[in-house]
């Protein structure tokens, strides 16, 4: 496996790296530490992937807010906490925040850190890619959100329809911010979504066939197309939104003549695999943690896959459904009609899989699977919500009421943020070391399941009351009052929830350096896939050697096997299979500071397109810069290439030990041991 | 699990009451733009819809509680709470079945199915046209009406266009239509018991035209007329709606109504809006003195008012018989972004103002609502929220009614004027109008 480029930095003589280190005579290219500073040079996916989480929980927090003030201000007919200008910002931002900020990133932090190791492999395919994903993604949602401090957030609604959006009736600089900030976090997206499709592609260590992936990997490979082919179609729309509002040209205005409809076909060709790129990371993330905790493999693991897959093509043929009402014309309504209808079916399949994979099963409702078993129940909410406004007729009674707020509600946040938070409590002994309180934890759950159906339950109603979406206020004689102040309350209980999820981290570290308690050890949950079967947290290098991997749910397979009566039986401890990251002579990337040099100049020279052009040209030189010095970076050791090492296992060689060198005898007698189950299994995949 | 088992009888109980709760609410009426129930609803196409949807909710209701159920069973009876738990306990390890699996493919494809064949008929019924000529008498000529009623959003309101004419308004954008023989702002009047075909657009961005108890939306997209969308109320009354397409500043406060009156209402309702403004011989010869380029002394009221308006109102608002030489498209075209602004005529035969969230008319005393119009005309910003300023330095342009700094005296004299446009509406349409207004005792007092 591993074609990874360039060693880990061992402390080369100076003599032999004075000049390959400052390819451009200043930045040194930088070493290993344990300082904070390693944290912006970091190559290491997993420390990617947990600045992804920290830094998509920062944003979280922010849109959070902006929730509670969108239900202060509704939660008594006309509300007067915010002025209407303000209203606008506010929920414009919270779609903005949660949609590209909180949820996307959220779900790549989990990506970045999983993926390699699911798949057995020691780091991303490009590295120094990766840290520049997070980056771009990191400055492109302060850039957005520094548009409150300049004049205020964008106002045209996350969706942002032309031509509302024109500087003729929008002329504050929100959505400027809005077109370039999505602009760059879409950079971050593209490049991640290249750099995770090429790991999974390329970096499988032998024996692990695509059938014997993960579904977690799976579902986040079918999301990685879906970026690549979604993200260009928002990218080419925010770039004439970004020519029409700062140069004058007239993609979307109105009054030379343009159609307004062409801003939303693009948004929502985007926009609807979006709601897929969603959601499919926390499916796969459940379709994880249900099985461990039903003692039960996946039931259906290839309709589960290829219902993954044909959501991910069957998103692509369904974008109109958005615009029912936009005046399409009736041949199209009806078609997109049912299509829409019919991606019910890969869904429903899927729901059908997870509670037949439960069926039976030895379950134990962790924290972890209360939050995946609530997934599948408020995700069929949402679906089935969904199914009723893909009847067109419906849907045009239903569109942009609050019944829709209560469907993409329990989509994004009943079926997406809760998977990432059973996700949160599944994967965090393996990244931090330490278990989360899971009476704490119970809590954090209980409070957000029943937040989360008292705050968007009553939307429905609302919905189908008659209120519209995005108004600021609405009359005491519409009946509303009574179910918007209960949403309010609701909103609240959620925050509870999340406080006390932040409250759950604080406290279980706490405990646990306090206590001495033991490392949880590789495997907490007697859990099924590789991640586990490296130490908790996961060391630098990820494996001491290579997997030679023989079945599905090989980690599993290695535990156990199955007697002459088809029983399960302990072949082996978690700890005697797994491997306890003691090798330190593992060629590893070395860490770069030209991802986040590159980085810092993509907000500079878009506040540089708003407020004046001369800005733009240190923003593009430090892209430039960040560029040649990157191609120009040498490995801190140019002699520790792969082919210079000559003998392994030993500790004082100076030359890593590439995973692909390992004695692969000595790995294959190992699996053979494991037993005549795993063969079985590998039929079975 | 046992000690589980209370608790979920408990969570099953709670959730029972909760559903009951919910489903009791969501039949109760006091809510004017409500899309359930079809004692609520005042239109064949707001009903179909709701029948339809009424079978589907049925249908997700059972396939929920199924999953539901499925998940408290298997919590029940497969769940094992931490002291139980037993390393080496092991269920069956079953890796999928086939069949189930193609089962429960075909099960909800041919379910949606049908619910697809069934939703292309009521979605062919609900766009295919079928109304009847009405037969109507404008300005003494006998014609037969195609009824049909050009639907035109544009910051914060909606102006309703009638073209008695033999014009083909499917094939024209809104800015090349004729002037149309009628136009109201805000509400719509049509007669009960016919479909009337609505061709909706916009001047400016993309709005959404909404009477959830007649039909469902269509939104109102500048450049285009949409593809024919209808209403067609039932009884006399006044229903209820709102712009649903996010139009900026003051969406939440864009809304409108649709009167449906009487055949002979209707006709009665024509027959006053084909005339001006029923002004008395001494003001209108006041009136053609102005025209006629003389400026003679207003002696009363009504003639300060006709100056004020004539000198400040009337390059945006067209008001027959006090005004009209003044107003034209293209003036309005370069002081509004939108291009238009409510024709004033008949502001008093109308029942709401201010994109639909004012009464002109108290629906309790019927008395004509001077406090709420005073305000508007003095601070429209403090009732519907507006832009204040031009879009730019380059572009003087407003949107929305700017404060026009109107004098104690001159506000007065306007609301003399406004509720003298009439004819008043019967008391039976201002009582069913009678919009909640926020704070207006507040400002009575204030005056």
């Amino acid at each position: 496996m591993a074609i990874i480029e360039r060693p880990l930095a061992i402390g080369a003589g100076d003599e032999a790296g004075a000049t390959a280190d400052r390819p451009l005579g200043d930045l040194t290219r930088p070493k290993q530490s344990d300082s904070w500073k390693d944290w912006l040079s970091t190559v290491d996916h997993k420390k990617i992937g947990i600045m992804y989480g920290v830094a998509a929980m920062f944003f979280f927090v922010i849109g959070g807010a902006e929730a509670l003030l969108i239900r202060l201000q509704l939660a008594t007919p006309n509300g007067t906490l915010l002025s209407p200008e303000v209203y606008n910002q506010v929920f414009t931002m919270h779609g903005v925040t949660m949609i590209f900020l909180v949820i996307m990133p959220l779900a790549a932090a989990f990506a970045n850190y999983l993926l390699p190791l699911q798949i057995g492999a020691r780091d991303v395919a490009f590295p120094r890619m990766n840290a520049l994903s997070f980056w771009v993604f990191l400055f492109g949602g302060l850039f957005l959100n520094s548009a409150w401090l300049l004049g205020g957030g964008a106002d045209g609604g996350w969706f942002n329809y032309s031509p509302n959006s024109s500087v003729t009736f929008s002329p504050s600089h929100g959505i400027d911010f809005y077109a370039l900030g999505l602009q760059i976090t879409g950079i971050a997206s593209l490049v991640s979504a290249i750099n995770l499709i090429t790991t999974v592609l390329n970096m499988r260590p032998k024996g692990m066939s695509m059938f014997r992936m993960p579904i977690f990997t799976w579902m986040n490979l079918v999301v990685q197309f879906l970026l690549l082919f979604a993200v260009p179609v928002i990218s080419v729309a925010l770039f004439e939104l970004t020519f029409d509002r700062l140069f004058g040209a007239n993609f979307f205005n109105t009054e030379k003549g343009a159609d307004p409809l062409l801003w939303q076909h693009l948004f929502w060709i985007f926009g609807h695999p979006e709601v897929y790129i969603l959601i499919l990371p926390s499916f796969g993330i459940i379709s994880e943690v249900i099985p461990t905790f039903s003692r039960k493999p996946i039931f259906g693991y290839s309709f589960m896959v290829f219902s993954g897959i044909a959501i991910g093509f069957m998103g692509w043929g369904v974008w109109a459904h958005h615009m029912f009402v936009s005046g399409i014309g009736p041949i199209s309504v009806a078609a997109f009609s049912l299509s829409t209808m019919f991606i019910a079916v890969p869904t429903g399949v899927k729901i059908l899989n997870w509670l037949a994979t439960i069926w039976g099963g030895r379950l134990r409702f962790t924290t972890a699977m209360l939050f995946a078993v609530g997934v599948v129940s408020m995700f069929t909410i949402g679906g089935l919500s969904g199914v009723t406004h893909s009847i067109a007729p419906a849907d045009t009674q239903q569109t942009d009421t609050y019944y829709i707020v209560a469907h993409f509600h329990y989509v994004i946040f009943g079926g997406a943020l809760l998977g990432i938070f059973s996700g949160f409590y599944f994967w965090w002994p393996k990244m931090f070391g330490y278990m989360l309180n899971e009476r704490i934890g119970k809590w954090n759950f209980w409070l957000q399941i029943v937040g989360f159906n008292v705050t968007f339950g009553p939307m429905h109603i609302l919905g189908l009351q008659g209120m519209s979406r995005r108004i600021d206020t609405y009359d005491e004689d519409f009946g509303f009052e009574f179910w918007n102040l209960v949403a309010t309350v609701g909103s609240f209980i959620i925050a509870a929830g999340i406080a006390i999820f932040f409250y759950n981290i604080a406290y279980s570290r706490k405990e646990w350096k306090k206590a001495g308690m033991p490392n949880p050890g590789p495997d907490p949950w007697d859990a099924r896939s590789l991640e586990w079967m490296t130490a908790s947290p996961t060391p630098e290098h990820n494996f001491d050697e290579d997997i030679i991997v023989e079945s599905q749910d090989e980690f599993w397979h290695r535990k156990y096997g199955y007697d002459e009566n088809n029983n399960v039986v302990r072949i082996a401890t978690a700890e005697e299979v797994a491997q306890d990251g003691s090798n330190h002579n593992v060629h590893l990337p070395s860490p770069s500071y030209f991802p986040i040099v590159l980085s810092l100049g993509l907000p500079i020279v878009a506040y540089g397109l708003i407020y004046s052009l001369w800005l733009c040209i240190p923003g593009a030189a430090l892209i430039i810069y960040g560029m040649v010095g990157w191609i120009f970076e040498h490995p801190d050791d140019p002699n520790a290439a792969h082919d210079h090492h000559d003998d392994h296992g030993d500790d004082d060689d100076p030359d890593a030990v590439e995973a692909g060198d390992v004695d692969v005898d000595e790995v294959v007698a190992e699996a053979e041991l494991v037993g005549a189950g795993a063969e079985t299994e590998a039929d079975n995949g | 699990m046992t000690t589980m088992s209370p608790s979920i009888r408990k969570a099953a109980r709670l959730l029972a009451v909760v559903a009951a709760t919910l489903l009791l609410a969501s039949c109760a009426n006091d809510a004017e733009l409500t899309t359930l129930g079809q004692d609520n609803l005042a239109g064949p196409e707001a009903r179909q819809i709701d029948s339809f949807l009424t079978w589907v909710l049925w249908i997700a209701y059972a396939v929920f509680a199924g999953v539901l159920f499925v998940t408290i069973y298997a919590w029940k009876n497969f769940g094992i709470s931490g002291d139980d738990y037993e390393e080496d306990d092991w269920p069956e390890q079953i890796h999928g079945n086939d069949t189930l699996e193609y089962a429960w493919t075909a099960a909800p494809a041919l379910l949606l199915l049908g619910i697809g064949l069934y939703t292309l008929t009521v979605h062919n019924s609900l766009n295919s046209e079928d109304s009847n000529p009405v037969n109507v008498t404008v300005a003494g000529e006998s014609i037969a009406w195609e009824p049909q009623v050009v639907v035109v959003g544009q910051q914060w309101w909606w102006e309703y266009q009638y073209h008695f004419g033999d014009v083909d308004v499917d094939q024209e954008r809104v800015q090349t239509l004729p002037t149309p023989d009628i136009s109201t702002a805000t509400q719509m009047v049509i007669p009960i018991g016919q479909e009337i075909e609505l061709e909706i657009t916009s001047r400016d961005v993309i709005h959404s035209h909404w009477i959830p108890s007649l039909n469902g939306k269509r939104d109102a997209v500048p450049g285009r007329q949409s593809a024919p969308w209808k209403i067609e109320a039932d009884e006399p009354g006044v229903y209820f709606g709102q712009c649903t397409e996010f139009c900026g500043l003051s969406h939440s406060r864009m809304r409108m109504q649709v009167i449906a009156l009487e055949p002979a209402d209707f006709q009665e309702w024509i027959n006053s809006q084909m005339e001006g403004v029923p002004l008395d011989a001494e003001s209108a010869a006041y009136v053609d003195a102005l025209v006629a380029g003389d400026t003679p002394a207003p002696e009363n009221s009504t003639q300060r008012a006709i100056s004020t308006f004539r000198g400040k109102c009337a390059s945006c608002h067209l008001m027959e018989g006090v005004a009209e030489d003044l107003w034209s498209e293209e003036a309005v075209a370069r002081q509004l972004v939108s291009g238009a602004a409510p024709n004033l005529t008949h502001f008093s035969s109308r029942t709401t103002f201010g994109g639909g969230i004012r009464n002109v008319w108290d629906p309790e005393t019927k008395e004509f609502n001077k406090n709420d119009v005073a305000q508007w005309l003095r601070d429209p910003d403090s009732i519907k929220a507006n832009y204040t300023d031009p879009v730019s330095d380059d572009d003087m342009r407003m949107r929305g009614m700017p404060n026009l700094e109107l004098s104690t005296q001159e506000v007065d004299d306007l609301v003399a004027l406004l509720e003298l446009t009439g004819p008043k509406p019967s008391d039976f349409i201002i009582s069913e109008t009678g919009v909640e207004t926020p704070g207006s005792e507040e400002n009575a007092q204030g005056e």
